[in-house]
């Protein structure tokens, strides 16, 4: 823990905390937003991609000579253009495989990219996609996460020689002494599946190239964290400053996936430099479907240690993560993103882990909404419910028994996190008390009887939010890492600047994806000056030329709510600061005697001795003599403010990979039908720390679009895979999101247990039940499945799953 | 996901239509609401080269009674059959077998007529036509047939249809009043392709027995099939519970289906039994009037 | 996916056994076959058009007869790529007398990959046990012809 934690004090509001209308809303109903497809530039050319069919095979030889001779089309670029322009992206694992943006020799995932047509327009280019013949020699696949770590598995990479990516154990407190203490070790296998987000608009890209200033302009709706803005420039050759990021007002949805959007910026950035000309890319779903981005699918090996009275003393644990055909960055922060939130909200000090990140012929990986915590978490909250089973214990009272209590914050975890502030006890007692959980317990005894399949699940885990890059260079041992460089970090930049009249705009590089940020930006400005949300505009466009940006910039891993916002309230304060100083100076007053209260300065006391802000800010643009000397003209102040409790690893593997920490309690109680598998949730409570609420219409949308994410990859979603490798589930037929009749009614609860460690006390619920809600609807699966000895270790669970784990406990038994 | 080029015609009178069915044959396609074939196209699993556009062909529009039967025009629009006043009272069944097919906006485009000839395997429409014993009238150039079922329907998404002949109407026999009937089906979500559906017809006479039964099952096959053995079963008996047992269990056996990502076939089949013995009990409630 | 089946013949083993090692017949018989010529004895190359009513796909491929044991077994490898994708598949074949009947019965894999594949997996498998019922009757029409 940082010697001078910085903590912040929380004033009393006006807006925040106020369900304020969003600003966004009236453009995108009315069809004016800005999103990619809306960007029409001169001469614009439109991309195809040739995707390969085959999940593994050379490639011997490409064809293009009748696909160039189709009219319309304007040039092809392929894999041996991508090798002898561009570099393989760096990854932070020991011996890195060598991606490209398109494949050179190999394929490796069925999607994969294998050369790109620029056309005069869509039509044209997928016609002439069919010409392009493609010499493929098939290999054998390798698809089960762990057969690709035997030693017959077939190789991916003959540089890495064999399909492990990055292998690390870890120990931290004594799993030995945990043992001994022991009473009972329990022990669970769990299998999460792979599935995604699925944002309801799709990559897209128009790169073009300047031959004469050697410069790329290339829109995109990328999602951040602009660290792979250096990485393009790194596959690209060039130097930073030659590449033009911008980023339109408006995204279609990112959830994470957007952060996998960079190989294709590369790959669109090439195909301009080619051939000369400005080249658009929409991906279209079913190119979504096979070759974006998802989560890892995970193994995850499990053991716990407890004590008979339900106490947890340790947790033995292997998790293996699939990221698919190659590996990239931010991978394998799949492995690392949860080191510091690993224990969850339980009172465990004692870990042994194996950590492996292994490669099959799948699509890759990106972090999407839940990032690592959605595995983690199916993995721990089943793991308690199991050993509450086989110690005879209620499901609620083991998790009070193990919670970290409410005068332990800040605490710190074996692993390094630094939990700011909660209250576990009363998030999950809000949840059982909107189900009646005694009540429930009863309707289940009687269902039983009746041969009726009633259960209830619980999930209570820690949110953790905005990302301390830190945690990727674990993939390194201590000593790897003292030769290299450390990384650690969470800043994000925030512009604020008056106008000659009064009025606020804020420029910001968040590049929203829908969240709403613009809205809850003027909520916070209308606080701290005393202005009115109307009168705040915000610039949230990102452009790596004009804005102020970092690595960490972006909206990934829930950080605006708590490092956004307390750069914008820390800025806002700066230009406070500023106005007070000049109207000081113009009143002749002293600064601590001023107050700002809806658009007025004056003196405490005294209100009659005042002037306006908007006088202060006349002053300052057109009177800049009148100002105190030394002071710059103008009202313009920044902030890039990066959480101090943002440290690199320590030498015994400890990071605080995240910088706040929310806690949610998911209870869910399910009947299922014997006959069909099918499941029918009866009550669903789902109740939320997030600190202290910014906007409440926001946060219930965020909750309700979490949930409802979550229910996906619980029941429904999968990006699957048959034997020989063929993606199965490339269009929404197959590929199954829920929609708004499969939601069942959610009983959603908040409490506000403040973070001292941001500006507003607010922290993140971006990604939220996505991570808890898998874990709950297997656990309350489990539970009505019980009384048939049905064992639930895996996801999704489909009505013929559920079936086929029924038809099998009924032979054994 | 755009499609090949290709040459568009209207047609405005069924003989238009056929005159170009036989100048472009297998070339052509018949295109009336476009929700199975345009995403088909758009994916380019089809590349017609030739697109027929019949939605102006109004007299194929119609939805009236003739004697004992209901004559529906092959371009009728699912949601206009969900609307009929005529369809709810002389056959609901056909109504609520359209009331699940996808959601509203695709049946307000999709036609009855592009149902039927598509015989997707897993379409309600057709498992309704097969309990209901449907006719199907079939214009071409050298005059017009009528076709059951089981003549219409080959294969997968394979109908009798020659190159160059086009559906024209479907025949439905008015049930008679007190005929029990349901329509049920097992999907993953509303408006998704069935893993099973079950159509169940239950002809009765006095005394609550069944004189005839219809059990007709989509999702088991290339095509609907009818459980004729489990209707074997239920013929001129009283339906108790060890009867709708049984017929389930019959009707679980004459089901050949295959597996895939969504339902294996051991599933599939169990499913026929739940869902037959499931729409049987329903159906024999609307027969007591309940 | 796996396919399987069993077919009868009126004729003597010997006989099916020319019947299914014929060129001609297997151009045919085997599902879409437009164009058929032999590279090498028993290995053809091949240009299919297979499809189920408006869903066509062309596909350059070869076909190759291996291991034959006349008159009892053969496998038959054939594999196709074209723009929706690829397919291959492989079959063991046997034939037994049964009095005045020959039994035929295939048992192999094949594979589907690319675009059909992707969003036609719920048909994929119908369909396959379709096409190869449909090679056998091409071939039992052969036999009477």
């Amino acid at each position: 823990m940082p010697e001078q934690l910085k903590t912040f004090e929380h004033k009393k509001r006006n807006w925040v905390g106020k369900p304020l209308k969003r600003k966004e809303d009236l453009r995108l109903l009315t069809g004016r937003g800005t999103f990619m497809d809306d960007i029409r530039l001169p001469d614009m050319k439109h991309a195809a991609i040739l995707r390969s069919p085959y999940p593994h095979a050379w490639i011997k030889g490409i064809n293009v000579s009748e696909a160039l001779n189709f009219p319309g089309v304007r040039g092809i670029l392929t894999g041996e253009d991508v090798a002898k322009m561009s570099n393989p992206f760096p990854v932070g694992v020991p011996v890195p495989p060598k991606y490209y943006c398109c494949a050179i020799d190999k394929v490796r995932f069925v999607g994969e990219p294998v050369a790109v047509v620029v056309a005069d327009d869509r039509y044209v280019a997928e016609d002439a996609l069919d010409l392009i013949t493609v010499d493929y020699e098939p290999l054998p696949v390798v698809m089960d996460i762990e057969e690709a770590m035997s030693p017959e598995a077939p190789v991916l990479h003959d540089n890495i020689g064999s399909n492990i990516y990055s292998q690390r154990f870890f120990q931290y407190g004594d799993m030995e002494k945990a043992y001994k203490e022991a009473d009972l070790v329990v022990k669970g296998k769990f299998h999460f599946p792979k599935y995604g987000s699925t944002p309801i608009e799709t990559y897209a890209v128009i790169a073009s190239y300047n031959p004469f200033s050697e410069d790329f302009v290339i829109y995109n709706n990328y999602q951040g964290p602009f660290v792979n803005h250096s990485l393009v420039a790194i596959a690209l050759g060039i130097p930073e400053n030659k590449m033009r990021w911008i980023v339109p007002t408006d995204i279609g949805g990112g959830f994470g996936t957007k952060t996998g959007l960079y190989p294709y910026i590369a790959l669109i950035a090439l195909a301009a430099k080619k051939t000369g000309m400005t080249v658009k890319w929409i991906e279209d779903r079913r190119e979504h479907l096979l070759a974006s981005a998802t989560a890892t699918d995970r193994v995850t090996y499990m053991e716990a240690a407890v004590k008979k009275d339900g106490t947890i003393l340790g947790l033995k644990d292997k998790a293996i993560d699939n990221t698919g055909g190659y590996i990239r960055a931010p991978e394998p922060g799949c492995a690392y993103r949860s080191t510091g939130n690993h224990t969850g909200g339980y009172q465990i000090r004692n870990l042994d882990r194996e950590v492996l990140v292994v490669g099959t012929n799948k699509c890759l990986t990106a972090p999407s909404r839940g990032y690592t915590c959605q595995e983690l978490y199916f993995s721990l909250e089943r793991m308690i419910d199991l050993v509450a089973s086989e110690l005879g214990m209620d499901t609620a009272a083991i998790r009070f028994k193990n919670f970290i209590q409410t005068d332990q914050f800040p605490y710190t975890t074996p692993t390094g996190g630094i939990y700011d502030a909660g209250d576990y006890q009363k998030v999950f007692q809000m949840a059982l008390d909107k189900i009646d959980y005694k009540k429930m317990r009863e309707e289940q005894r009687n269902a039983r009887e009746e041969g009726r399949l009633m259960g209830i699940g619980f999930s209570t885990v820690v949110d953790p939010s905005v990302t301390n890059i830190a945690y990727v260079t674990l993939a390194l041992t201590p000593e790897q890492r003292a030769k290299g460089h450390p990384k650690s970090g969470s800043g994000e930049a925030v512009i604020i600047k008056m106008d000659p009249l009064g009025k606020v705009h804020v420029i910001a590089c968040t590049n929203p994806q829908g969240q709403g940020h613009d809205t809850v930006i003027s909520q916070i400005v209308a606080d701290e000056l005393g202005v009115h949300p109307d009168d705040v505009t915000v610039s949230n466009v990102v452009d790596t030329h004009d804005r102020l940006f970092s690595i960490t910039t972006g909206s990934y891993s829930s950080r605006f709510a708590s490092v956004v916002t307390t750069a914008v309230v820390t800025a806002a304060r700066r230009l406070k600061d500023k106005m007070l100083k000049i109207a000081a100076h113009l009143l002749e007053a002293n600064v601590e005697e001023l107050e700002i209260q809806e658009g007025k300065i004056y003196v405490k006391g005294s209100p009659d001795k005042s002037m306006q802000v908007r006088h202060v800010a006349g002053t300052a643009h057109w009177n800049q003599a009148a100002l105190p000397e030394g002071m710059d003209a103008g009202l313009y102040e920044t902030c890039l403010y990066t959480m101090p409790t943002s440290q690199p690893p320590d030498e015994l593997d400890r990071v605080n990979s995240s910088n706040t920490y929310g806690f949610m309690a998911e209870a869910i109680v399910v009947e299922v039908d014997p006959e069909t598998g099918e499941v029918k949730i009866l009550k669903w409570a789902s109740v939320h720390d997030a600190g202290t609420i910014l906007n409440p219409a926001l946060l219930e949308g965020q909750v309700m679009g979490s949930c409802a994410h979550g229910l996906g990859g619980s029941l429904y979603e999968e990006w699957a895979y048959d034997e020989n490798g063929q993606c199965i589930t490339a269009s929404f037929q197959d590929y199954l999101v829920p929609t708004a009749m499969e939601v069942p009614k959610i009983d959603i609860g908040h409490v506000e247990i403040p973070s001292p460690f941001t500006a507003l006390g607010s922290k993140g619920a971006g990604e939220s039940s996505c991570m808890s809600v898998p874990a709950c609807i297997g656990n309350a699966i489990a539970d009505a499945l019980a009384p048939l000895g049905v064992i639930i270790n895996e996801l999704p669970l489909s009505p013929n799953k559920i079936w086929h784990l029924i038809q099998k406990a009924k032979k054994k038994g | 996901m755009k499609p090949s080029a290709f040459e568009y015609y209207t047609a405005s009178t069924v003989a238009e239509a056929i005159d170009l069915l036989e100048r472009y044959e297998d070339e052509a396609k018949i295109i009336a609401g476009g929700q199975s074939l345009v995403p088909m196209m758009n994916f380019r699993v089809a590349q017609p080269e030739v697109l027929i556009d019949i939605n102006g062909i109004k007299e194929l529009d119609y939805i009236r009674q003739e004697d004992d039967e209901i004559v529906i025009g092959a371009l009728t629009r699912e949601t206009d059959l969900e609307l009929s006043p005529l369809v709810q009272e002389r056959c609901p069944i056909l109504l609520k077998a359209v009331s699940l097919i996808g959601h509203a906006s695709i049946r307000n485009r999709g036609t009855i007529g592009g149902s039927l000839v598509h015989a997707d395997p897993a379409a309600e429409i057709p498992v309704a036509i097969y309990g209901l014993d449907a006719k199907m009238r079939v214009v071409g150039p050298s005059g017009e047939r009528t076709l059951e079922p089981e003549e219409f329907f080959l294969s997968y998404l394979t109908t009798s249809l020659e190159p160059s002949e086009i559906l024209v109407e479907v025949r439905i026999p008015v049930l008679p009043q007190k005929t029990g009937w349901s329509f049920v089906e097992l999907t993953r979500r509303r408006g998704d392709f069935y893993i099973v559906a079950v159509a169940s017809i239950l002809f009765m006479e006095k005394g609550g027995v069944c004189k005839e039964a219809r059990i007709s099952v989509g999702g088991v096959g290339p095509t609907p099939i009818r459980a004729e053995e489990a209707e074997e079963l239920l013929a001129g008996q009283v339906i108790t519970d060890e009867l709708i047992k049984k017929a389930g269990q019959k009707a679980a056996e004459a089901a050949d289906p295959e597996s895939d990502y969504h339902a294996s076939a051991e599933y599939r089949r169990d499913m026929t039994r739940v869902f037959v013995q499931r729409g049987l009990t329903e159906a024999r409630n609307t027969a007591k009037g309940g | 996916m796996k396919i399987e089946g069993k077919y009868k013949f009126l004729a003597s083993q010997e006989h099916i056994w020319d019947l299914f090692m014929d060129q001609k017949n297997l151009e045919k018989a085997i599902p879409g076959c437009e164009k058929m010529e032999e590279r090498e004895p028993g290995k053809y190359d091949v240009l299919l058009k297979i499809g189920i009513a408006a869903i066509k796909g062309t596909y350059t491929g070869k076909v190759e007869v291996v291991d034959p044991e006349p008159p009892n077994r053969y496998r038959l490898l054939g594999e196709g790529s074209g723009s929706p994708g690829f397919v291959k598949g492989e079959a063991t074949i046997e034939f037994s007398q049964e009095g005045q009947h020959t039994i035929v019965s295939y048992q192999g894999d094949m594979q589907v990959g690319g675009l059909i594949a992707g969003i036609g997996q719920r048909m994929i498998g119908g369909i396959a046990k379709m096409m190869a019922g449909q090679f056998f009757k091409k071939m039992a029409k052969q036999l009477k012809s």
